[in-house]
């Protein structure tokens, strides 16, 4: 009786937990469902084909795309990436491989401060460092401000996926008279490559999304412009300017930029799945 | 291998049209309110002669931060610079700065009453208002300048910006003129301590708040109440008539004040005299380096504002800016006649 009482309260406890926390599951769910759901349903009346190659229009003509922000993305993110992703993967290795001394200790602890740091504060001190003594807003400043909130994920997943590598494969490198640097480049990189890209897809998807550090470093362009010494437009400060403002026209193109830049990042992270694809099948 | 050559080819593809890609192009930066008719202006002058002038609006005291560090080619504001801040651009940039009126806007009194609609204001009530000494829409002072009206027993909810703005600006300057208290215990500025209400950001989140709150009370920009079909009050000018604010209204009010407007162009025409001036409009202005380094980018502004001066102000209505007052056009095309490219006049 007596432990037929607490079965049944055991697993009445269970029960309610499990509930609980399928509730929780639930509510973590519910946002991006209304995420997807807004964009796509509030974006997909301006998507069509002239979105992504025509220019915006003046305010009160209908129609009009936003090439000059699909590509200036594009340019940004490609800058942000030339910089962050050899900074990144390099400070990685070196914080995995070489060293194990005060000054690892001290340059992980600042790359986790540096992941927390606002977007907005890179952005002033892009401003600072690259648009005033430049004199100019320029696609260069932005990329640099994109390019500094890149290092920490691409840092932290390099020395996380580098650690995976067994040790055996190391060892079994050095056994064979490889030197040091060889063994790293070679074949510690080369497995843990995969995992890399990872990081590295997931850094250049959160400088796509970042609006606050280009807002004075990039400026923003309503014209076509790839040249890196200009101001240069971007899918999120149009998104931004769009969304504010009082013309029901411009609040809609808004939602179709929110819904290309999903599309643009997704289709980012399947040409990286394409490209770490397995040319052997493992099983 | 295929896709990395392609991602390669991308890259060199991006980067030889953006040698090829040589235009004129000036950079600008500054005021939200006067961008939607800037963004009209500058695509159609792209079209017509191929300069590219690049807007983007960062709010006026990011247009005024920006002139004086000299990151851009051309500021906006709604505010005028001070004299303190033109001097300080004056000292880093080696110039004196012009400002140069382009459009003129209004910023109305949105409410949201239920039943009411043709609101009567006058200066001393609003400001009593937004003072928090009126609480109720039925108090006597509102009562007395709307006899015809049903004002029910509700409380006035006051909505104000909670950012910096160019409409604080001429809305608190508009207080400060006609309130004695609002002077000594508010006063004027982008951004104030309100005494009492709820703050919205942007235009777009006061008329959020008026439209969305019973008995709300707010100010914006005249496009967003049209646009979001939210009722305005009509205000009591210094004449002692009560005027809506239309283009006609607005531009009645720079004819009032342009009469005694000083030479540099820096001016506020809230509560200006003339029968038909509706009180809480302003300016915008476009700040300009009067001497300019470069040559090319100099005749090209210098063109561009005579344009914008004459035929631009053809798009402001439809835009919901109300167009400059002739006489004040022509006291432009004489401060715009002064700017130079390395002290040569420009033809």
């Amino acid at each position: 009786m007596n432990s037929k009482y607490f079965y049944y309260k055991r697993k009445l406890t269970s029960s309610i937990m499990m509930l609980l926390t399928f509730v929780a599951a639930l509510a973590a769910i519910i946002p991006l469902v209304f995420i997807f759901y807004y964009t796509i349903s509030k974006g997909v009346t301006y998507l069509n084909l002239d979105f992504f190659i025509a220019m915006p229009k003046p305010v009160g003509e209908p129609g009009g795309g936003m090439a000059n922000a699909i590509v200036g993305t594009l340019i940004l993110i490609g800058i942000g990436g030339a910089i962050g992703i050899p900074v990144g993967v390099m400070t990685g290795t070196y914080l995995s491989e070489f060293g194990n001394n005060k000054f690892v200790f001290l340059v992980r602890f600042l790359t986790d401060v540096l992941s927390g740091i606002p977007s907005i504060v890179v952005g002033v001190v892009a401003y600072t460092m690259v648009v005033l003594p430049m004199k100019h807003f320029s696609a260069l400043a932005g990329g640099i401000a994109l390019g500094i909130l890149m290092i920490p994920t691409i840092t932290r997943t390099t020395e996380e996926m580098i650690k995976l590598v067994p040790h055996s494969l190391r060892e079994a490198g050095l056994a064979l008279g490889i030197p040091k640097w060889k063994t790293t480049l070679a074949i510690i990189l080369r497995t843990a490559w995969k995992g890399i890209a990872t990081g590295v897809l997931l850094g250049l998807s959160r400088a796509a999304g970042e609006t606050a550090p280009l807002l004075f470093t990039a400026l923003g362009n309503r014209f076509w412009s790839t040249n890196i010494g200009q101001p240069i437009a971007s899918l999120t400060v149009y998104i931004y300017d769009y969304a504010k403002s009082p013309f029901e026209d411009w609040n809609q193109q808004a939602w179709t930029a929110a819904l290309v830049l999903i599309l643009l990042i997704s289709v980012l992270s399947l040409v990286f799945r394409i490209i770490t694809r397995s040319k052997y099948k493992t099983n | 291998m295929k896709i990395r050559t392609i991602i390669a080819a991308i890259f060199l593809a991006l980067s030889v049209s953006s040698i090829a890609n040589a235009q004129l192009q000036l950079n600008g930066a500054g005021a939200t309110f006067p961008a939607v008719i800037y963004s009209k202006w500058f695509d159609e002058y792209k079209n017509m002669t191929g300069v590219q002038f690049n807007y983007q609006a960062i709010g006026s005291g990011g247009g005024i931060k920006q002139i004086t560090e000299g990151t851009v080619d051309f500021g906006a504001t709604d505010g005028p610079m001070n004299d303190k801040q033109l001097n300080e651009a004056k000292s880093k940039q080696k110039t004196d700065i012009l400002h140069i009126p382009t459009v003129m806007g209004a910023v109305v009194v949105a409410y949201n009453v239920p039943g009411v609609s043709g609101l009567n204001l006058d200066g001393t009530t609003l400001a009593d208002i937004f003072l928090g000494k009126i609480l109720k829409w039925n108090d006597a002072a509102i009562k007395k300048l709307n006899p015809k009206l049903n004002l029910p027993n509700a409380t006035i909810v006051v909505a104000h910006r909670s950012d910096g703005s160019g409409t604080s600006f001429i809305f608190t300057d508009y207080l400060s003129k006609v309130s004695k208290e609002w002077e000594t215990k508010v006063g004027k500025g982008t951004s104030v301590n309100w005494p009492v209400g709820l703050g919205g950001k942007g235009n777009d989140g006061v008329a959020g708040l008026v439209k969305q709150t019973e008995g709300a009370i707010g100010y914006v920009e005249l496009a967003y109440a049209v646009q979001n079909k939210i009722a305005y009050a009509n205000m009591k000018n210094k004449a002692g008539k009560f005027v809506e604010a239309t283009f006609e209204s607005v531009s009645a009010a720079a004819e009032g004040a342009a009469k005694n407007m000083p030479a540099d162009l820096r001016v506020s025409i809230t509560d200006p005299d003339g029968k038909n001036s509706y009180p809480i409009s302003g300016f915008t202005w476009l700040l300009i380096y009067q001497n300019m380094k470069d040559e090319a980018k100099a005749r090209a502004l210098v063109k561009f504002l005579k344009w914008a001066m004459g035929k631009g102000q053809s798009f402001a209505t439809e835009l919901y800016y109300a167009p400059l007052p002739k006489a004040v056009a022509k006291m432009c095309e004489k401060n715009i006649a002064t700017i130079t490219a390395n002290g040569k006049k420009i033809k």
